[in-house]
């Protein structure tokens, strides 16, 4: 006798859909709260502005340019992790918001007050070595994880799974990696005492946005989130247990954050690009993996539980047994719309997408229980017509290992990466 | 009017919570850095490391204020405070010759507002062979003296400032400091 199979999101981590926002929202004490929050970030980051665009502005203008422009793609990777159960746009904007202008607004002065405290209780040589990887940390991850607690405040029916806690805490470091970095930038201006310049700028950009980008604060605020998201997700488990999960989340976003800053390593592997590479490696791979296998647990709990929902239909004009498969990872999605695009084109490849993107939204309702399924189910059988009349009627993987062009794209991608990475270093005098 | 329901009541604790949490950030933390003295007395008889291989000879009386000395290999900043004075030298990495580094100080001084340079620019010499040039501004209520010196891949700016009359008494005893610094290069790493 063998027992019956148990899906992930049963075993571990019950996905509860909640439903879609409305302006009960309106009716919380919370929401309003947050708002004047937010005003009152938004207004002291606007006088900051202010003081630099006074002195400064044609190098702002250039900050605020080529930083919002590094945060398109990263918005739209981390608005992409939960592909199956998207999170509402006025939750992400708020999430991006409170990085952007409440951490930061709380963080300056507040972790100058912190590197100030260690000096008088340490010496200036502790903050002159550790005040930045101590003082930085401390305050920023607490304020940023405090942007997750804000939306769990204002729509709790939206934090439904680990993977709604990654998203949203990567929102909030990213909106404060952003601002953070136009700071730096006109920091740099100032103390380079040339006036309205934007070669500083372009050099925060290279050391921040390139070499840093990838694993700054939108990884330690996706930590921090994840450790949000499941004490919030996880009923089932002891209050103590979950705050202690919880903890450990904000202590692993504190922790990669204090390595990232920290003067370990600074001079251990010489002077060459090379050099600065590996050290960027040691120090910033250990919290990408950690993320990485993170995502990739919550989003395989997840889809398991909203593949189970669509399978149940038995309607193969809505979704077939190879498509479910094919919708439960990102990479195999990829890869079905990669196959369309090679079969039948372009737009056959924008219509698997649509696809994908409406059985999702199917899943969602479906698991919400939502009684009138029409609009969505219409709106799968539409994308299946013009699949039909582009002859690829089905939005499968191809058998085997996969299409060999994707894999070469995908070297040749991270190879391109990489020169990037290193023209940035040897730029910046690391060669 | 409907009745405070406990779901309400639930999220408007939280909410206060989350802004006590913030408040205990902006506001505590500047709070705690106030109440701590920052100033440390300073030994006047040997030289004091400023960082980046630079030392200076600290004036009689001067105190270190710990908030805004930060000493490392590469570079460094202190600040002396004599009474209201402000006696600060920042040292950093520069590959530029005496005048661009004179102009960069310049630059920041002019960039604040209500600061403006005056007086002609001198030469100065320290007793180590170090040359450099100083001259004068002025802000608010306050007066002001810099002097750049350019040595080993460095520079390193002084500031003086404070009210005229605590600059009058003071200046001959921060001049003699500045005197005394010197510059050793860093070893090869």
């Amino acid at each position: 006798m063998t027992a019956e199979p148990r899906l992930r999101s049963a075993r571990s981590a019950p996905v509860q859909p909640g439903s879609p926002p409305d302006l009960g929202v309106l009716r919380l004490p919370g929401f309003w709260i947050v708002v004047a929050v937010l005003a009152v970030g938004a207004v002291r980051m606007s006088m900051i502005a202010g003081q630099f665009a006074a002195a400064y502005p044609i190098a702002l203008l250039t900050a605020a340019a080529l930083f919002a422009l590094l945060a398109v793609p990263f918005w739209f990777v981390v608005s992409e992790l939960d592909f199956l159960e998207r999170e509402p746009l006025g939750l992400r904007v708020l999430a991006f918001c409170w990085g952007g202008l409440v951490a930061t607004a709380v963080s300056i002065p507040a972790s100058a007050a912190l590197d100030d405290v260690i000096a008088k209780l340490g010496s200036p040589h502790l903050a002159a070595d550790w005040g930045a990887a101590l003082a930085g940390p401390t305050v920023e991850e607490i304020a940023k994880t405090l942007g997750v607690v804000a939306i769990v405040l204002v729509a709790r029916a939206q934090v439904n799974s680990v993977l709604d806690g990654v998203v949203y805490g990567a929102l909030v470091g990213l909106g404060f990696q952003i601002v953070e970095d136009i700071v730096y930038a006109m920091g740099a201006v100032a103390l380079a005492g040339r006036g309205d310049h934007v070669e500083p700028v372009i050099t925060t950009f290279l050391l921040r946005g390139f070499l840093s980008g990838v694993w700054s604060h939108t990884l330690f605020g996706a930590l921090a989130g994840a450790g949000i998201g499941y004490l919030v997700v996880r009923c089932e488990r002891t209050l103590r247990t979950r705050i202690g999960v919880a903890m450990l989340g904000v202590l692993g976003a504190w922790a990669s954050h204090v390595l990232w800053n920290s003067p370990l390593l600074r001079d251990g592997l010489g002077n060459g690009a090379i050099a600065l590479l590996v050290v960027l490696v040691l120090k910033g791979l250990p919290p990408l993996l950690l993320i990485w296998l993170l995502v990739r647990s919550a989003h395989d709990r997840e889809a398991d539980y909203y593949a189970e929902q669509l399978a149940a239909l038995d309607d193969p004009e809505l979704i077939t047994p190879a498509e479910v498969e094919a919708l439960k990872s990102g990479s195999r999605r990829a890869s079905a719309r990669w196959h369309a695009r090679v079969q039948a084109g372009f737009r056959a490849r924008a219509a698997v997408r649509r696809l994908q993107r409406a059985q999702a939204r199917l899943a969602v309702e479906l698991s919400r229980g939502t009684e009138d399924l029409g609009r969505w189910c219409r709106e799968v059988r539409r994308q299946r017509r013009i699949l039909n009349r582009l002859g690829h009627p089905e939005a499968v993987v191809p058998e085997g290992k996969g299409p060999w062009r994707r894999t070469a794209s995908a070297v040749f991608s991270t190879a391109l990466a990489v020169a990037v990475l290193w023209a940035a270093v040897s730029t910046l005098g690391g060669g | 009017m409907g009745s405070v329901t406990r779901r309400q009541l639930t999220n408007l604790l939280g909410a206060l919570s989350l802004v006590a949490a913030l408040g205990g950030l902006a506001f505590g933390l500047p709070a705690l850095d106030h109440a701590l003295p920052a100033e440390r007395s300073v030994p006047v008889d040997r030289p004091y490391d400023i960082g980046g291989g630079v030392t200076v000879m600290p004036p009689p009386g001067a105190r270190v204020d710990v908030t805004e000395t930060r000493p490392t290999e590469t570079s460094g900043t202190v600040l002396f405070r004599l009474g209201p004075v402000r006696y600060f030298i920042s040292v950093q990495p520069f590959d530029g010759d005496l005048r661009a580094a004179v102009e960069r100080l310049r630059q920041r001084i002019t960039g604040t507002s209500g600061y403006q340079v005056t007086g002609t620019e001198l030469t100065v010499a320290t007793a180590g062979g170090l040359a450099g040039l100083q001259g004068g501004y002025s802000g608010p209520g306050r007066g002001g003296r810099y002097a750049v010196f350019v040595a080993d891949g460095h520079t390193i700016e002084v500031t003086v400032s404070g009210a005229d009359l605590d600059l009058g008494r003071t200046l001959p005893a921060i001049d003699a400091s500045t005197r005394t610094l010197r510059s050793a290069p860093e070893p090869a790493r």
